[in-house]
């Protein structure tokens, strides 16, 4: 392989998986989601689709954040639009607690060295008003890790929902 | 069950059961414990909570003489094409058939009522709808066409008696409303005046459709289309508009056909893009560039059909009662044939992020709407204010007086009692 005399791909695969769980220990805690935009790269994409429409090639996504710009207003919606996470603490639309599931998780290479990270996932949110957690979604991550150094980030997460209906809305990313 | 459908060549006259019943509906004995106020400006809180009632909406509103919004021509371009949803609680196949024609098949085996379709999409050209169960298969217009090893059945049995229930179908504009009641009018007197906004939103009928997305909110159907009629929530609950200070400078909520069917056509003009806060560093959220101004057009065509044009989101809902509690959106997103690949990507990224289940503008809906749920045991009454002191439309684009429209149409076709609309209390 081209990139074996350059790169330790053991190191990579690792620092992927360690992205992969930054990740979730951001968007599991509501009082850290301003941290969750520094996980992607500069011109990267986040996307919410349903399968449905992933392999219907219909283009209409629950989330398509397809610039730095708009990963980064996520994080106003949630915390000026919608009030979450207790900034304005008299407006919690839908003050939820977020829990990922995830795993396995499978590892490969592109041929740019970029590592293309795979893995199940189901989220659950437990919400005040109500006394059992709810299962939100069920799916699949498809991301694309870039490495700059030592450091990973997301240069795609694409998250790809099993069920053509949502159970529930949502604030924090899946 | 009152479904007036017709089946196609049918000669089981079992099958149509008598118009007069499907038209005037009775509230039964059950129902007399729903004490409506005599204000036509509060609502029982009951008839959020009360399990027989939904019971009988699911006929008395959906199989009643209504047309009900099931979807665009868009969605199903080729012959085959299919889409399943659900008239209130009976489930329907909307397909274009091999004639090119648009149907409405409801979504069960004629012989033991096996489910035929599964998926929410597909194409059946080929090979037809084939039920899992006994292999019954039927054409794309519903009818019976071929039967597994009918040897040992009855002689009087004729594949032709076993077609498909179809619903009867009309289309305005490429919307496909479809309808299971005989007693229903046709669909141009029945949308009346409500065409002046759907013709601003469809056009000509040549839209693409984009895609889906559903959602589960969790309250009573009625809450979520009443609060479309609500202008007073809009600046009070949906605090994106005050981050970006987006306001509405003028605009009217019209009852168009109040007397007869309680349709909403709203329509507000907001402020263009340029003179909001910039509170995101991306604001083609709030971007209006299809259109020669902000207007924008939100109505309801009643039970269940939601029609807008909000910024450059042209959007269809269906709206799909599960149960007392629980109900599925459906937010069906399109552009315009004649859209540049720009202007249809502009809509495909701005749709869901304003208006969709993870939509800086809808969430909080969801919010509010589960919270009057969970509070609907508390008995009592909900009551509706802002703009009261109007009897008739038009009302202002922030009232709730439009609501009260809604309840009449409702209360008319389940056969509650009329209110006294010369009383509103409150004011
Ligand atoms: S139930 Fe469909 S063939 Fe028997
Ligand atoms: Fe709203």
């Amino acid at each position: 392989m081209a990139l074996a005399g350059r790169v330790d791909l053991g190191e990579r695969r690792q620092a992927a998986l360690d992205l992969l769980t930054q990740y979730i220990r951001i968007v599991d805690d509501p009082r850290r989601i301003e941290e969750w935009p520094a996980l992607f790269s500069d011109d990267a994409e986040y996307i919410v689709i349903t399968r449905e429409n992933h392999e219907r090639n219909l283009p209409i996504a629950v989330i398509r954040d397809d610039s730095k710009d708009r990963i980064a207003d996520r994080v106003t919606i949630i915390r000026e639009f919608w009030g979450a996470g207790g900034r304005a603490a008299d407006r919690h639309y839908n003050d939820a607690w977020p829990r990922h599931v995830v795993g396995p998780v499978w590892v490969e290479f592109s041929e740019s060295g970029d590592a293309l990270v795979g893995a199940n996932f189901a989220v659950y949110q437990s919400v005040q008003v109500d006394v059992a957690p709810r299962l939100l979604a069920v799916g699949e991550y498809k991301d694309v890790v870039e490495f700059s150094g030592a450091t990973a980030t997301y240069k795609a997460k694409k998250v790809i929902l099993d069920t053509s209906v949502l159970q529930d809305v949502f604030v924090y990313p899946l | 069950m009152p479904i007036n459908a017709s089946r196609p060549g049918g000669t089981n006259s079992k099958a149509r059961p008598s118009a007069s019943r499907a038209r005037r509906p009775v509230a039964p004995d059950g129902l007399r414990r729903i004490r409506w106020p005599q204000e036509d400006n509060k609502i029982p809180r009951e008839i959020f909570t009360d399990p027989d009632l939904f019971r009988i909406e699911m006929d008395s509103v959906f199989t009643g003489p209504v047309w009900v919004l099931v979807g665009h021509e868009s969605e199903i371009p080729q012959p085959g094409d299919f889409k399943t949803l659900s008239i209130g609680a009976i489930p329907v196949i909307v397909i274009r058939g091999a004639n090119g024609r648009v149907g409405v098949l409801v979504n069960a085996c004629a012989h033991r009522g096996t489910r035929l379709v599964e998926g929410p999409s597909g194409n059946v050209l080929r090979g037809g709808f084939r039920c899992i169960y006994h292999m019954w298969t039927y054409d794309t217009e519903g009818r019976l066409i071929a039967v597994s090893l009918p040897d040992d059945f009855p002689a009087e049995f004729r594949k032709e008696d076993y077609g498909l229930p179809r619903a009867r179908v009309e289309t305005y504009k490429g919307a496909i409303f479809a309808t299971l009641n005989d007693a229903a009018p046709p669909l141009l007197d029945y949308l009346a005046e409500l065409t002046g906004g759907l013709d601003r939103v469809l056009g000509d009928g040549a839209l693409r459709f984009l895609g889906s997305i559903k959602v589960i909110f969790r309250a009573n159907w009625k809450l979520y289309v009443e609060n479309i009629y609500d202008g007073y929530h809009v600046t009070a609950l949906h605090t994106g508009f005050q981050v970006v200070r987006l306001r509405s400078h003028g605009g009217e909520r019209l009852v168009p056909n109040y007397e007869r069917n309680g349709h909403l056509w709203g329509r507000s003009k907001s402020t263009p893009v340029n003179e909001l806060t910039p509170a995101l560093r991306d604001m083609s959220l709030f971007d209006t560039r299809t259109k020669p101004t902000t207007d924008h057009n939100m109505m309801v065509v009643f039970p269940s059909g939601v029609v807008t044009d909000y910024f450059d989101t042209i959007q269809l809902r269906y709206v799909i009662p599960l149960d007392l509690d629980r109900t599925q959106i459906e937010f069906a997103f399109f552009g315009r044939t004649t859209d540049t690949d720009e202007a249809l990507w502009h809509r495909v990224r701005q749709g869901p992020e304003v208006l969709g289940p993870a939509g800086a503008i809808t969430l909080e809906d969801a919010a509010a709407l589960e919270r009057v749920q969970l509070s609907a045991t508390a008995r009592g009454e909900n009551v509706v204010l802002k703009g009261t002191a109007k009897r008739f439309p038009p009302y202002r684009h922030v009232d709730e007086a439009p609501i009260r429209h809604f309840y009449h149409a409702y209360r008319r076709l389940l056969g509650f009692p009329a209110p006294d609309t010369q009383k509103a209390d409150g004011r």
